[in-house]
């Protein structure tokens, strides 16, 4: 499997996009915004789409096209949730219906031109150099923004209201994070497709939502499961040729949801871990730990 | 002593909704206020006024010592998430967020201080122990350990008694007590008179469109109550069959 270069690229992508979206991932799971997600990866489809109907299927209008799209609807979603009476749910969800359904209009339009398999599925097996250098890119500035934003963020998700109260400009960090979610799901996109992009940002942080009684745990266990579901997903998809690399990606990461349910300290696991009740909850102590 | 704030004919509202106006008062150092009213009279709207998150209607607050860095803060418990994955004493740590070098933790002085407010707080056993095992009492401390780790002159407290237990009251407001004898000021929403009397020496009450900024004695009469939309008559009736309203630390 290894000496096959095809393989070796989807292995080095796939690294390199775990090592992105899993912290993403995260704070999407901590944030309550997990759905969010899910609905941004649908509303970057008509930019991407037009991206591809002016300048082909490459990486630069997938990333033009699929930014002004994705921070298009993340602006106006915000604006709708601050001045109308709409929340910020109800506002995104509008908002991306509306793009997907502009979207889906713009594909059919487009018609046979579009390569609809790749679309909805990603091209993993097929990927290409600037494709690998977008990952990279992406990679690279996420890891350095968590760098900086960690703290803030950490603090914005624990107690936002606390937060607003010790900055000047609270609206840096949720607007920062929303860019990179949009950056993560473009760089996901070209690997998984638009209807998989969510998968590997999300189960693997649901997953280790259950095990984790701290945020380094948190963080930490999410980029394992992530490497684990695209290195098995793969490998799996080499070995029966008719499975699509994408969907056993994220069947893989679903598995690994599935268990951490039912074994996890945080899941049903805890009736394993501890039969008595504790004050105030049900958890174990000595699960994954680490410090802030 | 100066004053820590000094408010100027402050109105304060929404656009179509004037919750007060003609507001003028000085904080000093020292102080203990017990913000007063009934629900939607604008109290937590007051203290995030004091945070700078909202803007009055007219009017101006003025900072004689320039405004502090760091304003303590303990908001509403509703407004927390309390399934963060995180341990308490990360929770306190928070407290000197604004102070931390950007790549580094944090310093041997100020892990001294996150250890001693954990201490005064009373749940030093409790700092390893994931947030959401703890009880409502116990978090409400951990909150109370960050304001004390966030060592500013001034600190807000919006309803800090809420959902807590006898003795955590009691514990919280020897802590009040301690703050007040340093010489920082405390602006509290509190519901329960019993509190305000016993710990506070000021009062601003608020409701039916004024508010009124005084000492406890001046402040808490039953008619003003009433007026304010505080107490219903009757309420007020058994107030004044009741023991006599009598602050007993002072009402300076």
């Amino acid at each position: 499997m290894s000496s096959f270069a095809f393989m070796q690229r989807a292995f080095v992508a796939t690294t390199v996009l775990s090592f992105s979206v899993a912290p993403v991932g995260a704070f999407l799971v901590l944030r309550r915004l997990s759905l969010a997600g899910e609905a941004m990866a649908h509303a970057i489809t008509p930019g991407i789409v037009i991206g591809f109907a002016l300048a082909g299927l490459s990486v630069t209008s997938l990333l033009v096209g699929g930014l002004i799209a994705g921070v298009g609807v993340a602006a106006l979603a915000s604006l709708l949730a601050r001045r109308t009476i709409l929340r910020s749910d109800a506002s995104l969800a509008s908002l991306y219906l509306i793009a997907l359904a502009l979207g889906i209009f713009l594909l059919s339009a487009a018609g046979s031109a579009v390569p609809l398999q790749s679309f909805l599925f990603g091209s993993i097996l097929g990927i290409d150099d600037p494709s690998l250098i977008l990952l990279g890119s992406v990679a690279t500035v996420t890891l350095v923004s968590f760098a900086v934003l960690l703290r803030p963020l950490i603090i914005s998700t624990c107690d936002p209201v606390f937060f607003e109260s010790q900055t000047r400009r609270p609206w840096l960090v949720e607007q920062g994070f929303m860019l990179l979610l949009v950056l993560n799901l473009l760089a996901a996109f070209k690997t998984l497709g638009t209807l998989m992009a969510v998968g590997l940002m999300i189960l693997p942080a649901t997953a280790a939502r259950y095990w984790a009684h701290t945020i380094t745990g948190q963080l930490w266990l999410g980029l394992v499961f992530a490497l684990s579901s695209c290195w098995v997903g793969l490998t799996l998809s080499f070995l029966f040729p008719e499975t699509p690399s994408g969907p056993a990606i994220v069947l893989v990461a679903g598995c690994l949801f599935l268990v951490s349910v039912l074994l996890g300290p945080l899941g049903f696991g805890s009736q394993i871990y501890s039969p008595s009740r504790g004050e105030g909850g049900n958890v174990p102590q000595g699960a994954a730990g680490g410090r802030m | 002593m100066s004053a820590i704030l000094q408010i100027h004919n402050l109105a304060l509202g929404y656009p179509t909704l004037t919750l007060f106006r003609q507001l003028s008062f000085s904080i000093e150092p020292g102080t203990t206020v017990a913000v007063l009213g009934a629900n939607g009279s604008g109290k937590s709207t007051f203290i995030k006024l004091l945070l700078g998150l909202v803007s009055p209607l007219s009017g101006e607050l003025h900072w004689p010592r320039g405004r502090p860095a760091e304003i303590g803060y303990l908001a509403q418990m509703a407004e927390f998430d309390r399934r963060f994955p995180i341990r308490v004493r990360d929770l306190v740590s928070m407290g000197a967020w604004q102070r931390f070098d950007l790549w580094s933790g944090l310093n041997r002085s100020k892990r001294c201080r996150v250890g001693a407010a954990l201490e005064d707080a009373g749940i030093q056993a409790l700092a390893d122990r994931p947030l959401h095992t703890l009880s409502g009492g116990q978090l409400q401390r951990a909150l109370f350990a960050r304001v004390m780790v966030q060592d500013s002159p001034l600190i807000l407290l919006d309803e800090p008694f809420d959902g807590v237990d006898q003795s955590t009251e009691e514990h919280l407001l020897s802590i009040i007590q301690r703050w007040r004898s340093e010489g920082r000021a405390v602006v509290m929403v509190v519901h329960d008179l019993s509190s305000v009397l016993d710990h506070c020496n000021k009062v601003l009450l608020l409701g039916n469109g004024e508010a009124t900024y005084g000492t406890v004695e001046s402040v808490l009469t039953a008619d003003r109550l009433v007026a304010q939309g505080y107490f219903s008559v009757s309420q007020a009736a058994w107030m004044l069959s009741g023991p006599e309203v009598k602050p007993v630390n002072g009402g300076v």
